[in-house]
């Protein structure tokens, strides 16, 4: 500690011992600038210069500080990461485990086609896990085809096409989109992940209410960005758990027993992220909750 | 034909040989193995295998090598590419290599099969596929493989990249019927749960740049419930 402040501290040590050995002695004593001898230029010229090295050396350990804080919170984002790939592989493993011993020992065919039935069930879920994880790896890199797109019929479509879902009927709808006093204006944006983006939105808002919840589809303009959100009353997110719904592969506690590889938010972040946007989600348990997704306009974008 | 049919199936991991290989016997082909590229070459030369299930990612020698070794030796065996990556270079580069298709591991059997059938059927012996040519040309449309442009007529017609990949693999397979699932995987490399109507927009968009009206279709024919399939005879140029 000592050894790393004398430096520092050396210019203001070094310009208060000339002061006073100026003071002290017989020595020519001029008048420098401002009114200052040389002597107190002395003095104040070490200060001044210790303080700067003070300064520079604090900036340099808060640096040092963040880049070991933002090493540490990686590492633990990791580690997290593969605990949460290691739960969701095992449960799928131990079923198939499970239907294999009871394929071996099965005598009637009934009994085996219950354990072969049991056993593809799982391997889809993880084909639907590997496959999720490869395209949220995939959209990190790859090569994305900007266009202007009309936000209203992104939203327009997927509302069409969640009706076709049998438990669509058992929700009441709002869809808005804004035409008056002008329609919203087009963002630049690769039309099929946008329309993944919102789809998975809605989907969970599907997945995560029950028959007679309201879901809202909305779209508005503020500032240059086009925001998109879907409302719902569903059961909503307690507060601890809101900073970590868009992390990959996390599932929070009213996610058991919904079925999904819980990379759908991960993918949606990802997404918005390369359309240079923001995901926002606010929520209330048990009244609902408002994923948003906000992306520059066109006319932004391009600038 | 494909009752006589042998297969040369090159993948290291010997799980999947070893479960694949009976299924392909099944489905009636003669089936041989080899566990690297150095040995799949040696048994392309001892064995003369009608087609060639190649997986990419090997130790010695990887399928892409192999690929281009057979190709350059002017051996156009049918070659299916066993893709452990799903990015859309990987998947474009190794059609313009001359595979005559791939598949993204993991696959379902079944879609194996029908790859399989589907190349030995277009493959003329002794012939390059339509996979390793440059130029593609159906009447009046010609496609150019290594600028990326298309051309009706005289006139250049603007296509997006997406587009541009859809055609190409189309016209690489023509007189097929494609799948929308396959489209699919063929521009975005990825199952996605509202995929099928990007395919379809994707078919629209093609079909008004190329002038192709869908109830009298030149070039894409709409097979109601299954998927498209490229009608037009093409031509491959180098």
């Amino acid at each position: 500690m000592i050894l790393r402040w004398l430096p520092i501290l050396a210019p203001a040590i070094l310009g208060f011992i000339i002061s006073i050995a100026y003071n002290q002695s017989n020595l020519a004593n001029p008048m420098l600038v401002l009114r200052m001898d040389l002597s107190v230029f002395a003095f104040v010229l070490g200060l001044f210069l210790s303080v700067i090295a003070a300064v520079g050396l604090l900036i340099n350990d808060w640096v040092e500080r963040r880049h070991v804080q933002s090493l540490v919170q990686s590492a633990q984002e990791r580690r997290r990461f593969l605990s949460r790939l290691d739960h969701e592989l095992k449960n799928p493993l131990t079923a198939i485990l499970a239907a294999m011993a009871n394929l071996r020992n099965a005598e009637e065919a009934g009994d085996q086609e219950q354990s072969i039935l049991s056993i593809e069930t799982q391997m889809g879920r993880m084909r639907t896990l590997v496959g999720d994880l490869r395209k949220l790896a995939d959209l990190e890199t790859r090569a994305i085809e900007l266009e202007p797109v009309e936000t209203g019929k992104v939203l327009q479509e997927n509302y069409s096409y969640i009706q076709e879902m049998p438990e669509a009927q058992q929700r009441v709808w709002n869809l808005s989109i804004p035409q008056a006093p002008w329609p919203l204006p087009p963002v630049l944006a690769d039309r099929d992940l946008l329309f993944l983006a919102v789809h998975n939105l809605i989907d969970n808002a599907l997945k995560f209410t029950h028959p007679g919840d309201t879901i809202e589809l909305r779209a508005y303009e503020d500032s240059a960005q086009v925001i998109i959100e879907v409302a719902d009353t569903g059961p909503g997110i307690p507060e601890v758990e809101l900073p970590q719904v868009w992390d990959d592969l996390y599932r929070g506690e009213s996610a058991r027993g919904v079925p999904g590889s819980g990379l759908g938010l991960a993918l949606v972040r990802a997404i918005v992220k390369r359309h240079n946007g923001k995901v926002t989600v606010r929520s209330r348990a048990g009244q609902g909750s408002v994923f948003s997704i906000q992306i520059p306009t066109a006319e932004v974008a391009k600038r | 034909m494909s009752s006589e049919s042998k297969l040369l199936l090159v993948d290291d991991e010997q799980a999947i040989t070893e479960n694949l290989a009976p299924f392909l016997e099944r489905s009636g082909y003669t089936v041989i193995v080899a566990q690297d590229g150095e040995q799949a070459l040696a048994l392309v030369d001892s064995e003369h295998p009608d087609a060639i299930i190649l997986d990419v990612l090997m130790p010695r020698l990887d399928g892409r090598e192999v690929l281009r070794r057979l190709r350059a030796e002017g051996n156009w065996t049918p070659i299916l590419l066993l893709t452990q990556v799903g990015e859309a270079v990987e998947r474009a580069m190794a059609l313009e290599e001359g595979a005559d298709d791939y598949l993204n591991k993991p696959f379902d059997p079944h879609e194996l099969v029908a790859r399989v059938r589907a190349v030995l059927r277009r493959a003329k012996p002794g012939q390059p596929p339509l996979a390793a040519a440059w130029h593609l040309v159906c009447s009046n449309l010609k496609l150019d493989r290594k600028a990326r442009r298309v051309h009706l007529g005289e006139e250049e017609v603007m296509l997006t990249p997406k587009a541009f990949s859809l055609l190409e693999y189309l016209m690489t397979h023509p007189d097929e019927l494609v799948s929308r699932d396959r489209l699919l995987d063929v521009v975005w490399g990825w199952d996605y749960p509202v995929g099928t109507r990007a395919v379809d927009t994707r078919i629209a968009e093609l079909r008004r740049m190329l002038k192709d009206d869908a109830s009298e279709p030149t070039f894409i024919e709409t097979i109601p419930g299954q998927g498209y399939r490229f009608s037009g005879i093409v031509e491959g140029r180098e």
